[in-house]
């Protein structure tokens, strides 16, 4: 081994040329990420700082007026309230019932590996797929949904369900219908690492099925559940294309306009990049401030993270 | 003997109906789009809706290919998805390599800065995005979208490959050079068939995530003969009166190679550690 070491030593480059090497190496990712991922996102700020058109190269520095205007904007707290029903909407029920499926996944059964990947496939469809097939289902004349609601004698009269009263309701929905299935991946994939004998030892003391799920599945999953609710968090708050594309063309989208949603139009409908940026500042600042917040409250209780 | 018998059978009907329950919401949805898109016009609008078409057709199919321009969209979509997986596989690998095998300063935090930029959703890049793409010149071309979802997929990718190349022993690699091979064929005939299932994995998760990309498409392509399948089937969407015969159509040609790419990868991912590995 040592006269391969030092056989190695003689036919490999100096120390330097190394460095160079790794250095090179790395380089083209580092500059990716640098120039077209960071970069842009330390304009934004200096953009949240300009009075500017989306297209035309004329800009004003206006300090913080962006930030002062959306302060006494209506629409900015509309926007920010139903972001915030949305995300904690969506987040809850994809947990619980992330858990849920996953925990009835996780059981042996014939068809199981079918199931799983039934399941766990509307993630892996464009959203305008989920979109397009949810607007179709949920048709207020023509839907599947509400015929076979009122064939059930569950409903009167048929739902718009992209009129104002339901549109959010909708909108969460197929938001949980797409997502939840990241939330059943990754606890059923800790669910497989969970020895069994702990749940065997504990069937032979006769811990029932609830005890058991409390004293030894959720302190298992909890480490992931961290992780995740983290993510889904961070990623239902900033959801723009379900949203939008929930909302494009039913006449009630307004009633979903969320932040992201609001950011977008203002910079492509209205042209106001200035304020879209701004919008953008906020919602970043809101997220740091929110996990923040959420390590301290919660990462006390978790081992692992 | 006979109580606990009851009970284990009826956990077990339960256990059969959640998951066909389950799988029904899940599935059923896309049994009924392409159920609408094998209907002629007449058909989709019929009340009582039928599950199975009575006289199913591929007219909608045809007039999709013949009447839009689907085929140029889609052709787009797999110009663009691809370019952006072989630029990611090659710029991630090479990267991963230099974090597990260089020894330099910042190495560490660069890496940890990497990991940082996995949490920006795009709609806090897209803005300032499209403002310097215009600056320079590249908004409404290709190049632009491959640039912006092999960054966007970078941070995840690196992470992934540099955890798959710790796992391959130095020793493998020094015994190729030791027996005269140069460093890139040590790394080309060792390590990347030991990294093989990485790469394969990264590689999907790149192509679903520019595949599916709505946002980049939307803001930075405004030539019709540029759009990807999204982005053109919302316009398709948009167009006066709604033929859901024609965009259910379209749904079920969209969703196939996404089906064919999860099915692939459909083991691996419950398998573990794919959990991390996705977006959105």
């Amino acid at each position: 081994m040592r006269a391969q070491a030092e056989v190695l030593q003689v036919r490999r480059p100096t120390r330097l040329a190394q460095q160079a090497v790794g250095l090179l190496t790395i380089a083209p990712g580092l500059i990716l990420i640098l120039g077209l991922i960071l970069y842009p996102v330390g304009y934004q700020v200096w953009l949240s700082l300009l009075d500017k058109h989306s297209f035309f190269p004329e800009q004003r520095f206006v300090g913080l007026d962006n930030y002062v205007y959306l302060w006494g904007d209506a629409e900015f707290w509309t926007s920010l309230w139903l972001g915030v029903i949305y995300s904690v909407s969506t987040i809850v029920l994809q947990v619980l019932l992330g858990i849920a499926a996953a925990l009835v996944l996780h059981q042996p059964f014939r068809g199981r590996g079918l199931a799983r990947a039934v399941v766990l496939f509307p993630y892996m469809i464009p959203t305008i797929v989920a979109v397009i097939l949810w607007r179709w289902l949920l048709n207020d004349t023509y839907g599947l949904v509400n015929y076979v609601l009122m064939a059930w004698g569950l409903l009167r009269e048929p739902i718009s369900w992209l009129g104002a009263d339901h549109i959010m309701l909708a909108l969460v929905l197929v938001s949980v219908w797409q997502f939840m299935p990241f939330v059943l991946l990754a606890i059923l994939a800790r669910l497989q690492t969970i020895p069994e004998d702990l749940y065997e030892a504990a069937k032979v003391d006769g811990a029932s099925a609830v005890r058991r799920f409390l004293h030894i599945t959720l302190p298992h999953i909890r480490g992931i559940l961290f992780v995740v609710v983290l993510l889904r968090s961070i990623w239902m708050f900033t959801k723009f294309d379900t949203v939008w594309l929930m909302g494009e063309g039913a006449g009630a989208g307004r009633f979903i306009r969320t932040l992201p949603v609001y950011a977008y139009m203002r910079t492509l409908t209205y042209y106001q990049a200035g304020l879209g940026a701004a919008l953008a500042v906020i919602m970043f600042a809101i997220l740091m401030v929110g996990t923040v917040i959420y390590f301290q409250v919660f990462r006390r209780e978790v081992d692992i993270g | 003997m006979s109580a606990a018998r009851t009970r284990r059978l009826l956990g077990r009907a339960l256990i059969y109906a959640v998951a066909a329950f389950l799988v029904f919401l899940a599935g059923g949805p896309f049994v009924w789009m392409l159920s609408t898109s094998l209907k002629p016009p007449g058909e989709v609008f019929a009340h009582p809706p039928a599950l199975i078409p009575a006289a199913p057709t591929l007219e909608n199919f045809h007039r999709l290919f013949g009447q839009t321009s689907f085929l140029v969209y889609f052709r787009n979509s797999v110009l663009v998805s691809g370019l952006a997986v072989l630029l990611t596989l090659v710029v991630g690998a090479a990267g991963a390599y230099s974090l597990t095998r260089y020894r330099y300063a910042g190495r560490e935090q660069i890496a940890v800065l990497i990991l940082c930029t996995y949490m920006f959703a795009p709609i806090m890049i897209v803005i300032p995005f499209f403002i310097l793409a215009k600056r320079v010149g590249v908004e409404n071309t290709h190049l632009v979208l491959v640039l912006a979802f092999t960054s966007f997929c970078l941070p995840f990718t690196l992470w992934l490959l540099r955890a798959f190349f710790e796992t391959i022993p130095l020793e493998l690699e020094e015994a190729a050079l030791v027996d005269g091979a140069d460093r890139l064929r040590a790394v080309l005939h060792v390590v990347a068939p030991l990294a093989l299932p990485g790469l394969i994995a990264t590689g999907i998760f790149t192509f679903i995530l520019a595949w599916n990309d709505y946002i980049f498409t939307r803001i930075l392509i405004s030539s019709d003969e540029l759009k990807t399948l999204p982005v053109g089937v919302q316009d398709l969407f948009h167009s006066a009166l709604i033929d859901w015969g024609l965009i259910m159509a379209a749904g079920v040609l969209i969703t196939v190679p996404a089906l064919v790419f999860f099915l692939a990868v459909q083991r691996q991912l419950v398998a573990g550690w794919g959990s991390g590995g996705l977006k959105g």
